[in-house]
């Protein structure tokens, strides 16, 4: 704590000595929890009922240069499922630089992507508990507008501490025609080397310490048209089973994507394999469910839904190597999606007097078919070959307004879990889900709200229902109700609503929410990545401010 | 708890010592290329930040319902509106076909790894910062259909 207080002091000392060209800028969020007993899904068996997790980052900059900090205070304890290497008060991260046009120098923590982030990618998300930042010396160079540099050495943030591997990065950026002066088209190259350096013991397999991936991308769009490729190749690295060394393997992925869009269609596919691809900057860290040490960037190529119902069956990417049991051998995915975006025009007859617009997405991801030994611990793909299947998983999306006041989204999706394979247990879901919503502007900033939602299996824990209850007051007063019922469930028991209800109020760049209920417990995913949270009930407070 | 006190101590006695201008942060455009947020915006016509991603439903409600009205508002008032993505690589391949469909006519740049939502402390998007020139004139977070009614006011008032 005096670390910090001294730090902050400092930092207002600079603010106080601020000239013209200074320049400062806060952040504070606030995420807490008062868990509760329930009746229904038992009682609360953790210690500290009341937990709470705050960030507290102030950003500096004078000139040329700049400086930041973020403080973070898990107190009295992190919520529910959080890495235990986050616990207590602390500096999370802390940077000072010095950034002109041509160059931008940074010590301390930083965040990086090369490319898509398939070789390299360190970011925050709060609500998934993850912080991957480098912590080190990066040095950006752009010689000229075409071309761009970037050179990192750093090791890797874990809770408050740093990975014991270290991370060596290079990546270039070449607008190749711009530079070659290329008119009517466009065409983007880009090249990324990243070493992961970790001293290997207690096996007698030949594994080097330093562990090389390349990448190679590039990016041509024309007129209407777009497409882009890259390949990641991964050197020998170890292969960590059941928390141990078991054999030392290549790793490579390829990501090719084209699409075409004009004014009112827009179509888009992608195509993704990868065998072997996990990359953490400590080999322990293979598969821990806190998405801690991880250097890359993986996430399920799926559309991300957004309602409750649509959000039970996730599909989670599937990049590495496991053999839990002769009959579930994995060793990387296959797969793809389609998008296709289309707006009805104002006045045909499926578009009435507003339009209409319509989004399709349809993917597919499956296992990579190949020769497995389970006793040896090896195996030997096909490069193009599918496996067995994980996930498939179609949506349409009908928006329309109705008039003035009154606009619907209609939703239907259809999909097809593999638990078995994604999830490593046991069961395999077919689901229809279909959802309807209806907003409802009743003048001076007032809405109604309202949403049903219908999801219907056979397998699993069976049918659900849901509706949700919007009204804003105004634009800066909202009120909710929801519910979740697991009425189809077989045991009686089972048969669980999940009801919350919240507002929230808004004034400029802060946000003060607050909420009540059940939560289901599941996988809790953002932007492709998955968090594993517990059931719980109770109130829930979150403060966002921004200066 | 007492320094949780403390952080907020600290953040309420420099609310006046707020953040007045953009930071200087490199973005992508649609075709690839690397841009400064600077080079973008006008000098001195009123420019509007609006921080969206495909996978934000509230977002997409006030693109859309701004797009509705924008050549009204452009009319009126001699302004811009940038989109700034903060997809990340999951997602970015879908802006391209999602705002085509859905014709939007706002200039978009691409926050890749959200080194500008970051730099200006940004939790929640949708996010909205209005500018003349490099000078951050007001900012609001979140959408409720018909705010941006109250938006095209505010940016009236700080245009005269």
């Amino acid at each position: 704590m005096k670390k910090i207080t001294t730090i902050i002091s400092l930092l207002f000392t600079l603010v106080a000595l601020s000239q013209e060209n200074s320049n400062i800028s806060y952040g504070f969020e606030s995420n807490s929890q008062y868990y509760l007993d329930d009746s229904k899904t038992g009682d609360f068996l953790f210690s500290d009922r009341f937990r709470s997790n705050n960030y507290f980052k102030i950003d500096y900059t004078n000139n040329n240069f700049y400086v930041g900090l973020q403080t973070e205070s898990y107190e009295p304890s992190a919520l529910l499922n959080y890495s235990p290497n986050l616990d207590k008060t602390n500096i999370g991260l802390f940077y000072l630089g010095y950034k002109t046009e041509k160059l931008n120098l940074t010590v301390g923590h930083f965040y990086e992507q090369f490319g898509s982030g398939l070789i390299l990618r360190s970011w925050e998300d709060r609500q998934l508990g993850v912080n991957n930042a480098l912590r080190g010396a990066r040095v950006k160079f752009s010689p000229k507008e075409y071309l761009h540099f970037t050179g990192l050495y750093a090791k890797q943030r874990k809770g408050f501490d740093v990975s014991k591997g270290e991370i060596y990065g290079l990546n270039s950026d070449i607008d190749l025609s711009s530079a070659f002066k290329i008119e009517n088209s466009s065409l983007n190259a880009g090249f990324s080397y990243v070493g992961r350096k970790q001293d290997v013991t207690n096996t007698d397999l030949d594994i080097n310490n330093l562990t090389n991936l390349f990448s190679s991308r590039l990016e041509y769009s024309k007129d209407n048209f777009y497409s882009n490729i890259e390949y990641v190749s991964k050197g020998n690295d170890a292969v960590f089973i059941a928390n141990q060394i078991r054999n030392v393997k290549k790793g490579d992925a390829l990501l090719f994507n084209f699409g075409y869009a004009k004014k009112g269609l827009g179509i888009n596919a992608t195509f993704r394999r990868m065998e072997n691809m996990n990359l953490y900057s400590e080999r322990e860290a293979t598969g821990n469910i806190y998405n801690e040490s991880v250097v890359n960037y993986i996430p399920a190529l799926t559309k991300q839904h957004d309602y409750l119902l649509t959000n039970i069956y996730v599909y989670q990417a599937q990049p590495q190597v496991s053999f839990q049991d002769p009959s579930l051998l994995k060793s990387g995915e296959i797969g793809g999606q389609i998008d296709f975006y289309y707006n009805v025009k104002k006045g045909t007859s499926l578009g009435g007097k507003y339009g209409a617009k319509i989004a399709i997405n349809s993917s597919f991801w499956y296992g990579l078919k190949g020769d497995y030994n389970f006793t040896g611990f090896d195996y030997d793909t096909d490069f193009l070959a599918f496996g067995e299947k994980y996930f498939t998983d179609f949506s349409i999306e009908i928006r329309k307004k109705w008039s003035k006041q009154l606009s619907s989204i209609f939703y239907y999706v259809n999909q097809s879990y593999n638990k078995r394979y994604i999830e490593e247990t046991f069961g395999k879901i077919d689901a229809n889900i279909i959802v309807t919503e209806a907003t409802y502007k009743l003048g001076k900033g007032r809405s109604v709200r309202f949403e049903g939602q219908f999801l219907a299996t056979q397998d699993d824990k069976k049918n659900w229902a849901g509706a949700t209850l919007e009204y804003n007051a105004n634009s800066k007063l909202g009120f909710y109700l929801n519910d979740i019922y697991n009425y189809g469930n077989d045991e009686t028991s089972q048969q669980i609503h999940y009801f919350n209800i919240g507002g929230s109020y808004s004034v400029g760049a802060h946000r003060f929410a607050l909420n009540y209920g059940r939560q289901r417990g599941g996988l809790l995913c953002v932007g492709g990545v998955c968090r594993y949270v517990p059931e719980s009930t109770g109130v829930t407070a979150n403060i966002v401010m921004s200066f | 708890m007492n320094k949780l006190l403390f952080l907020c101590f600290v953040i309420f006695t420099t609310i006046n010592h707020s953040q007045t201008k953009l930071p200087n942060v490199n973005l992508t455009t649609l075709n690839g290329k690397t841009v400064s947020i600077d080079s973008q915006i006008s000098k001195d016509k009123i420019t509007v930040l609006a921080f969206w991603a495909t996978w934000c439903v509230p977002c997409i409600n006030e693109l859309d319902a701004i797009s509705d009205v924008y050549s009204d508002w452009q009319d009126e008032i001699d302004l811009e509106i940038i989109a700034i993505s903060t997809d990340d690589s999951r997602t970015q391949k879908r802006i391209k076909p999602l705002i085509n469909g859905k014709g939007w006519d706002y200039l978009i740049l691409l926050d890749k790894n959200q080194e500008l939502k970051r730099a200006l402390n940004i939790s929640l998007i949708p996010h909205v910062i209005v500018l003349k020139g490099n000078k951050i004139l007001y900012r609001n977070t979140g959408y409720s259909p018909g705010a941006e009614d109250e938006l095209f006011e505010i940016i009236k008032k700080y245009s005269k």
